[in-house]
């Protein structure tokens, strides 16, 4: 099986999928990896050459952050928003939406599971809850 | 869209001629802005500004990340009173 930046070893698939297992690698960024290198795109990821491996290799080394450079990359960036207190870092710490999104409902990508909080009835046990904050 | 790199950042004619006066002078006092939409340019580095947040004015000491963000970025127009069925409104 071919290895590809590092940890990488797409399977028995075409290479213009395989290499779309590697974080940072998209449709766009495989089918241009593949033309730089003129391999056929629909070859099995595990028929490649070491020359063609190399190649790639090459081109994506060239180009692109993919992997763990990537992923310092963005969180470098995110660092970044938090330490300088902007709004974007601030939503980033809270974990809710960055981009202005709505979030009266939705959002749950960012928020994680719904925890419902719902009001207690009982108006002994409220007055209790209450007094307890204070 | 992104602003059309050809204009340049946008930053208010007035605060831009504040923040060049304060840059001349020796003593950096905060410049009282509601210009929020101005982007922040290299020159305002090293200089606080009392950026209105639609009540009071917070002060931001501006550093060389904030390059390329928005006065209004870095003063929130809202405040989270928190969540829950405990806390009584009509007490607060």
């Amino acid at each position: 099986m071919p290895r590809l930046m590092g940890i990488d070893i797409p399977d028995n698939k075409r290479i213009e999928i395989a290499l779309r297992y590697i974080h940072g690698i998209g449709p766009t960024r495989a089918a241009f990896i593949l033309e730089q290198t003129k391999i056929d795109p629909g070859k099995r990821a595990n028929t490649l050459t070491a020359d063609e491996i190399r190649a790639i290799i090459a081109v994506i080394q060239a180009n692109f952050h993919v992997e763990g450079d990537l992923r310092r990359e963005v969180s470098q960036n995110i660092r970044r928003l938090v330490s300088i207190g902007s709004y974007r870092g601030m939503r980033h710490r809270k974990g809710l939406p960055v981009r202005g999104q709505r979030t009266r409902t939705n959002a749950r990508t960012r928020k994680g599971a719904k925890h419902t909080v719902g009001a207690v009835r009982d108006k002994a046990e409220r007055n209790a809850l209450k007094n307890a904050a204070k | 869209m992104p602003r059309s790199l050809k204009k340049g950042p946008y930053v208010e004619e007035s605060l831009l001629a504040k923040v060049e006066k304060m840059n001349q002078s020796a003593r950096k006092q905060p410049i009282k802005t509601w210009s929020r939409r101005s982007m922040i340019t290299p020159e305002f580095v090293g200089l606080t500004f009392s950026i209105h947040n639609g009540k009071t004015f917070l002060p931001i000491f501006i550093t060389e990340n904030m390059v390329g963000h928005r006065l209004g970025e870095f003063a929130p127009t809202r405040t989270f009173k928190k969540h829950g069925a405990t806390t009584d409104k009509a007490t607060k």
